[in-house]
């Protein structure tokens, strides 16, 4: 561990970066609102920080009078329950023991879910867990990011109407869990085989096999979202031809050469 | 049954009128073959499903069929149109006519001189609305074709659904009105794989449709891959089959019965929304809401949540057509909600067709509380209707479709 910097104030200071992560086996769904514990496990794949990164430095001293946050050039409300509770948890874990990165997970997935997902390079899953008390719920790397050097990613940023106000993914997947019928099914049955088999597609760097997993997930994420009640629609018009686009260059093609996974426009702090 | 006209040339002739239904829940109609049936050969469903019956005063196909020894082959006329009669589905809904009306009659079951089953037939047939409005217009094609078939040949009606089911799945349920299910039946032979009334149109009174056609220049993409799409490539679908439409069947029945307009019409919603969620989890996924679908859902939710009860309700087909359910009561106000939020054409034909509607005016509160940017022309008209009954024959000769001739009359165009 690092120590930090020290000058005149005795403000101590860390700066890090951390990247994005993609999920091919989408998280969408709570077993436990609190402890954000997913009702099904979840893969994605860490995107490169050359050109997606956050960056956050954090000082620390005995004479700042209290926690603030500035995000994006503009200060930001410290009460945030999600911010709390990942202050807490880190404050705890310092106090007994220098914090490892493994200890990370179950900090990380308090702010947000799938941020653990970011504590890792490549390849990484946040297993389900089955314990209540979500100490068994953290994510691990399944392959580094040197695992697959030919993988490229492409994010395609679509203009969105200023009508097309989406709705939160916190709130948009416990409407999901409340309502649809078809969710319980997908995390109980359908999500458990598509890990394995996605796990195993890229241990084998199958690309077609795992072209074809990731866009099914991703559309029967975006099918889950129109089977809540009220329906959530994430995809627009535009995301409609962008799909149409990857299935007839395929077709041309006869093989699965370029996958897409549609991923929601918004999410929260 | 009726007798067919017979005239000099002894061509027996019958015309009648079938009505187009919607499901409120939905059975799997892809345009390709496989989708969502347990045996191809027999159109079998892999769910009971349950629609609404729409008026014929304002959307009906009329069918009418010739038949005579004179009559060289079988011919086909749609909407002004000479179609290819060898086509399978048509094919095997003659086949079945025939042999049910030879079964008949070699039980001696037959009363009277109806037509040899032997003689060629000229079918002629219209629909009062156009093929652009989206209606699946095959499910009333089909219902009024068969029944029409068995008028002219003595077959009863119940035996029909096996029939109408060879040529299009939904049409068996056109063959009732008001409220019609298609049970799943159990048979491989689908023998009881049947249609049947729920409640007559009668029932619900109050009860009121409007189809919302929405314009033509925008088109969904992604419907047509030009490729196979199997609905049988979607996990959930099986699910959705065996578990969450029993249970929504039995629901649905009982708040039909009951007339507990909230709860039809949050089930409608919702089996709508499933629908399309399983075309969506299809591979390719198939999209049929455009995003004037997409609005006009926004706008039903927003407009029951301003009034804190579901007073509309949508349902959405295999296109980005609008099917909406409410009650008589609420139908002035919600057809104006719809022409302020997708306002019309200016100069343009009529924008509610069909039943009329009386005017009202909006609250500002209640558009203020919408809150949504009006969409110029992305309605093209409403067709405002109810339900209404099962097929019936024109007994006025003048309504016949084809003449002396067995040949389509001039007039026998489509509108």
């Amino acid at each position: 561990m690092n120590m930090p910097e020290n000058d005149k104030e005795n403000l101590a200071m860390v700066t890090c970066t951390g990247p994005v992560n993609i999920a091919v086996i989408k998280y969408w769904g709570k077993r436990d609102e609190d402890l954000i514990l997913p009702i099904n496990s979840s893969l994605s794949v860490t995107l490169h920080q050359d050109q997606l990164k956050t960056t956050t430095t954090i000082a620390c001293s005995r004479n700042l009078q209290q926690d603030r946050i500035w995000l994006n050039g503009k200060e930001e409300d410290i009460s945030n329950p999600r911010l709390q509770s990942c202050l807490q948890e880190m404050y705890t874990l310092a106090q007994l023991f220098g914090v490892e990165r493994e200890q990370l997970s179950a900090v990380a997935r308090q702010g947000s879910g799938s941020a653990c997902r970011s504590l890792y390079g490549g390849f990484v899953q946040w297993k389900l867990g089955e314990r209540s008390d979500g100490k068994d719920s953290l994510a691990e790397q399944v392959e580094s990011e040197s695992h697959w050097p030919e993988l490229r990613v492409l994010v395609l940023v679509v203009s969105v109407s200023a009508e097309q106000k989406s709705v939160g993914s916190t709130f948009g997947m416990h409407t999901s869990v409340e309502t649809s019928q078809l969710l319980k099914y997908r995390a109980d049955v359908v999500v458990p085989s598509r890990m394995e088999e996605m796990i195993r597609v890229i241990r084998e760097r199958d690309f077609p096999a795992f072209g074809e997993l990731t866009m099914k997930d991703s559309n029967q994420f975006h099918a889950i979202c129109l089977d809540t009640y009220p329906p959530i629609f994430y995809l627009n018009h535009i995301s409609h031809r962008i799909i149409s686009l990857v299935h007839r260059y395929n077709q041309y093609y006869g093989e699965t050469r370029v996958s897409a996974s549609n991923t929601i426009k918004y999410s929260e702090i | 049954m009726n007798m067919p006209e017979n005239d000099k040339e002894n061509l027996a002739m019958v015309t009648c009128t079938g009505p187009v239904n919607i499901a409120v829940i939905k059975y799997f109609v892809i345009d390709i073959e496989s989708g969502g049936k347990r045996d191809e050969d027999l159109i079998l469903p892999i769910n009971s499903s349950l629609s609404v019956t729409l008026h014929q005063d304002q959307l009906k196909t009329t069918t009418t069929i010739a038949c005579s020894r004179n009559l060289q082959q079988d011919r086909i006329w749609l909407n002004g149109k000479e179609e290819d009669i060898s086509n399978p589905r048509l094919q095997s809904c003659l086949q079945e006519i025939r042999r049910f009306a030879r079964k008949r009659r070699n039980t001696g079951d037959s009363t009277s001189d109806v037509s040899s089953v032997s003689h060629k037939v000229h079918i002629c047939s219209v629909n009062n609305f156009p093929t652009a409005a989206g209606l699946a217009s095959s499910a009333s094609g089909y219902a009024c074709l068969v029944y029409t078939l068995a008028q002219l040949f003595g077959v009863e009606r119940e035996q029909l659904s096996a029939v109408a089911r060879q040529g299009s799945g939904s049409a068996c349920r056109s063959l009732y009105g008001g409220f019609v299910q298609w049970k799943l039946g159990e048979r491989s032979d689908g023998k009881d794989s049947l249609a049947e009334q729920v409640e007559s149109e009668s029932h619900w009174p109050e009860l009121r449709v409007l189809v919302l056609v929405v314009s033509a220049e925008q088109k969904s993409v992604g419907s047509t891959f030009g490729m196979h799409t199997s609905v049988e490539t979607s996990q959930l679908l099986k699910y959705r089959a065996d578990v969450v439409v029993p249970s929504r069947m039995e629901e649905m029945i009982r708040v039909i019965r009951e007339r507990d307009f909230p709860a039809f019409g949050e089930l409608t919603m919702k089996d709508s929304n499933q629908f399309h969620a399983i075309c969506l989890d299809t591979y390719p996924p198939i999209f049929y809401l455009n995003h004037i679908s997409h609005r006009i859902i926004s706008l039903v939710h927003r407009y029951n949540q301003y009034y804190g009860e579901t007073r509309v309700a949508y349902t959405f087909d295999a296109g980005p057509n609008a099917v909406i359910y409410t009650l008589e009561d609420h139908l002035p106000e919600f057809v104006q909600v719809v022409r302020h939020f997708f306002p019309p054409e200016v100069n343009g034909a009529e924008f509610v067709k069909g039943l009329s509607v009386c005017s009202t005016d909006l609250s500002e509160e209640l558009k203020r509380n919408i809150n949504m940017e009006p969409m110029p022309k992305g309605i093209h008209y409403i067709i405002s209707t109810k339900a209404g009954p099962g097929p019936c024959v024109v007994k006025d000769p003048n309504h016949h479709l084809l003449g002396a001739d067995g040949l389509p009359k001039k007039s026998a165009v489509s509108h």
